[in-house]
């Protein structure tokens, strides 16, 4: 199906709700309907029309409307079509119909419309605040335009008595708090387990401990050619997939086309990144099962990557690279030899591993049948990545949407019948060797060739958009980008993969035990700082205390150059 | 007199004071499979010893709280002077195998009560798992010897020691050392069942109310029961030659103890954890096919 026919087919549906309808892209569409018929479009291009929920972006349009939008975003995989509907509700009391009802995974998305920009969403069952902290005064919408970056809203009363509404526990069960600090849990976020000795009935998430307003920033503090900058620091392990991402959506949203070196580039460094953070995910795997060997042995391995990484882009993670129209920085074909070299190695150890771990019963015994996600749950709520591929769900934005250099070296998608733990971890194991293959196909296929656009315009228009995914080592990312008209987006919409995923957690440990939650969570690889748009920086204190940031860019360098020089 | 003082003196140095050194030789040789350097070996003693000086802190008023330690290490030494280290224990009266016994369900027991005691969910957790492995590993432990009581027609250690039965092979004790090996795993808290510590789902269960002293307390039993089950293992299982010299006896004995432990030690390193249910589930098998095998065999005197 085009995007014409299926715009043919809701207009017949649908007649005058359907207001107006933009393709900037082909195949990337946006129509306006009316706020009465927003959950009837979703729910037929849900239920007709196999359209897969992404994300919901509200802004704040009063200036030029007198309204908020508030576009659901939907992606017909197989048609390799974006699908926006939009809707503006008057800006006096806005309010719009819940699709969550129709659409289970929109349930985050609009509460996160209700906290930061103050659209009320009718008909939620679960209209409980989702990132605003729970002494955040009623009324205050950080997203609001009339909001500025660094605003804090006026301190309570002061008793400090706040709380969250957790559900109540259900009868007969006692209560284990996870979080917000525990040991497996990288970073804070809060699960508390309703259990019945050790078999967990019933759970309740609190988590967004750490949101630190990046998509704020976005619009209201940085320029365009910042942003990938910062993009690129909403993850510690995964960030390069997010300036990509960024840089692809604005590269539309401004017309703009990167060469095609720099998309190879962009594509090879993604796959580096994919490899790296799949090896650091094995290894904390085999950590929250007690099996630090397996911990300790993948990161060994890794180590290399990280080294070679730094060659390439100066870094080990977070490699800055990325602007919007190509790359800061070409590879040399000297260094392909050493790229190859590197891969290649982790490519015979991970077979030894995968062969190890297939045959060990004991670790089989933790992950085979252990949190189940059905094929169908996961459908509903839209998981991604190794959690959605473990449950059969083909959906992979490599080869959903292909982007950087995807379109001309595919990679495949890896799927596993048995939607449990271990479907995921075999899926990752796999996905390791893939992303090696890719890169030895695609440093044979990558052509000579600038590495930046240089056609650029001066100006940028306003009210033009682009929206993109790239499939991060957890699933697929989104990013959705307004045009504003003082240099910087209008709107700059995120969704990192474990925003989606982690909707799935309560029924995936569901009737589990207590051992099994932290390596069912563990399984979808959740990133909760990516999930609320945030840096995690780690520092030896000690040490950055008595070095100045001169001395530490010194030393940086050099350890670049002693690197280069090996 | 003067000498059985020296002996319990001895044997407590043995197997209380050098626990944490076994600990550490432990951790040493998990260093070299991970590939990494590792913590010196006398690590144990120091964490010890750091413990020891920190502050004591309470989340409770319970008396229980307060004693769990002390009654859990003070068991331990009792255990240890009722240990045979390829000779009879320091301290040996008629009967000491069911005390021995006794006294090592003790100790486990001031873990779980002391757990209890704190009121922490994640301790309770941890507890109620330390209890259902003793409940599975204890007949084991306790089945194998009786086979090597009924096979040498006593009750002691002594008699034990002074029986032919613990130093010629049969097929009876064999299989009865089989039980008590597979036993030792869960009884030294190694993975794969680290069960009740579990520190990446429960944070170290029973234990994670604890610090200072009292943790201290139950560091070094927790040590001890390495040297304390490895040489009850060795002495009473593994038929060593008696080289006539009580102190040769011994460190031969201590040298084989070295070998358990580093299998111990391997086994720990190269297996995840299983869930609760599933220990319980595989010691139901051992006790049944393992341990009632070996009972049967001695019965009709194999």
């Amino acid at each position: 199906m085009t995007t014409a026919e299926l715009v043919r087919a809701l207009r017949h549906d649908f007649g005058a709700a359907i207001q107006s309808v933009e393709e900037p892209v082909s195949d990337k569409v946006r129509v306006a309907v009316t706020p009465e018929s927003v959950v009837a479009v979703a729910k037929s291009l849900y239920r007709d029309y196999g359209a897969r929920f992404l994300i919901t972006a509200g802004i704040d349009s009063r200036k030029d409307r007198d309204g908020f939008d508030v576009d659901h975003i939907f992606s017909l995989d197989k048609e390799q079509i974006f699908f926006i509907v939009r809707t503006t509700v008057p800006s006096d009391g806005p309010h719009v119909a819940a699709i969550t009802p129709e659409v289970p995974a929109a349930a985050w998305a609009e509460r996160e419309l209700q906290d930061l920009l103050g659209v009320k969403a009718d008909g939620l069952l679960d209209g409980r605040r989702l990132i605003l902290p729970d002494d955040w005064p009623e009324g205050v919408h950080p997203l609001r335009k009339d909001i500025k970056y660094g605003d804090w809203p006026p301190l309570g009363d002061g008793t400090g008595e706040a709380t969250y509404p957790w559900k109540p526990a259900p009868e007969g069960t006692s209560t284990v708090v996870v979080g917000p600090f525990f040991p497996v849990l990288e970073e804070p976020t809060q699960l508390r387990l309703y259990v019945d000795g050790e078999r967990v009935i019933d759970c309740d998430y609190r988590g967004f401990y750490n949101h630190r307003a990046i998509e704020k920033m976005g619009d209201s503090e940085l320029t365009y050619n910042e942003i990938p900058f910062v993009a690129e620091r909403i993850c510690g392990i995964c960030g390069f997939i997010h300036s990509s991402c960024y840089c692809e959506a604005a590269e539309e949203a401004l017309g703009i086309t990167a060469p095609r070196r720099a998309r190879y580039i962009r594509s090879l460094m993604l796959e580096l990144e994919r490899i790296h953070s799949h090896m650091l995910w094995t290894g904390i795997a085999g950590h929250i099962l007690g099996f630090d060997t397996v911990l300790m042995q993948t990161w060994r391995m890794r180590e290399p990557l990280m080294w070679l990484c730094e060659k390439i882009s100066g870094n080990r993670k977070t490699y800055g690279m990325n602007i919007i129209g190509g790359v800061r920085r070409d590879i040399s074909r000297d260094l392909y030899p050493e790229i190859l070299s590197v891969v290649e190695k982790i490519e015979q150890e991970w077979a030894q591993l995968y062969d190890a771990v297939q045959g060990d019963t004991i670790l089989k015994a933790r992950l085979v049948g252990v949190g189940m996600l059905p094929e169908e749950t996961a459908k509903a709520l839209a998981a991604v990545g190794p959690t959605g591929r473990g449950s059969n769900q083909a959906i992979d934005a490599r080869a959903d949407h292909p982007y950087a250099a995807y379109d001309e070296v595919p990679a495949k998608v890896i799927t596993h019948p048995d939607c449990d733990n271990w479907a995921r971890v075999v899926v990752r194991l796999e996905e390791t060797l893939e992303s090696v293959r890719w890169i030895r196909e695609g440093l044979k296929e990558m052509p000579d060739g600038p590495v930046m656009a240089t056609d650029i315009a001066e100006t940028v228009p306003a009210g033009h958009w682009g929206v993109c995914t790239v499939e991060a080592p957890r699933g697929e990312a989104i990013h959705y980008l307004v045009t504003g008209g003082d240099n910087r987006p209008d709107r700059w919409r995120v969704r990192a993969p474990t925003y989606a995923n982690l909707q799935a957690l309560p029924s995936m440990i569901k009737d589990e035990t207590i051992a099994d939650v932290p390596i069912t969570l563990g399984s979808m690889d959740p990133c909760f700082s990516c999930t609320e748009r945030v840096e995690v920086v780690n520092m030896r204190s000690g040490e950055a205390e008595t070095l100045t940031h001169q001395e530490l860019l010194t030393r940086s360098r050099a350890a670049t150059e002693r690197l280069r020089g090996r | 007199m003067a000498r059985a003082i020296l002996e319990i003196v001895l044997s407590l140095v043995i197997l209380i004071g050098l626990a944490p050194l076994a600990e550490g030789l432990l951790r040493k040789l998990k260093a070299i499979i991970h590939s990494r350097q590792g913590p010196p070996i006398i690590q144990p003693y120091l964490d010890i010893a750091k413990l020891l000086v920190k502050e004591d802190l309470a989340p409770t008023e319970s008396w229980m709280w307060r004693v769990a330690p002390a009654l859990c290490l003070g068991a331990t030494i009792v255990v240890a002077m009722l240990t045979p280290i390829g000779g009879p224990p320091a301290f040996a009266f008629g009967g000491d195998i069911i005390v021995f016994i006794y006294f090592a369900s003790l100790a486990a027991v001031a873990i779980i009560l002391g757990a209890f005691a704190s009121g922490n969910p994640y301790a309770y957790v941890g507890g109620s798992r330390e209890m259902m492995m003793m409940l599975s590993v204890e007949p084991v432990m306790t089945i194998a010897l009786a086979v090597a009581a009924i096979k040498a027609q006593t009750l002691t250690f002594d008699g034990l020691m002074a029986s032919p039965v613990t130093s010629t092979p049969s097929i009876s004790m064999v299989v009865a050392g089989v039980a008590f090996l597979l036993a030792l795993q869960a009884q030294l808290g190694k993975l794969p069942f680290d069960i009740a510590e579990a520190d990446q789902e429960i944070m170290e269960g029973p234990f994670i109310e604890r610090s200072g002293p009292g943790f201290a307390l139950f560091r070094w039993a927790m040590h001890a029961r390495l040297m304390i089950f490895s040489a009850v293992l060795v002495s009473v299982f593994v038929p060593l030659p008696n080289l006539g010299i009580p102190v040769l006896n011994m460190v031969l004995t201590l040298a084989v103890m070295g070998v358990v432990l580093a299998l111990v030690g391997v086994v720990d390193v190269v297996n995840p954890r299983l869930r609760i249910d599933q220990s319980m589930a595989y010691y139901a098998r051992v006790v049944v096919f393992v341990s009632v095998l070996a009972l049967a065999l001695a019965i009709v005197g194999h």
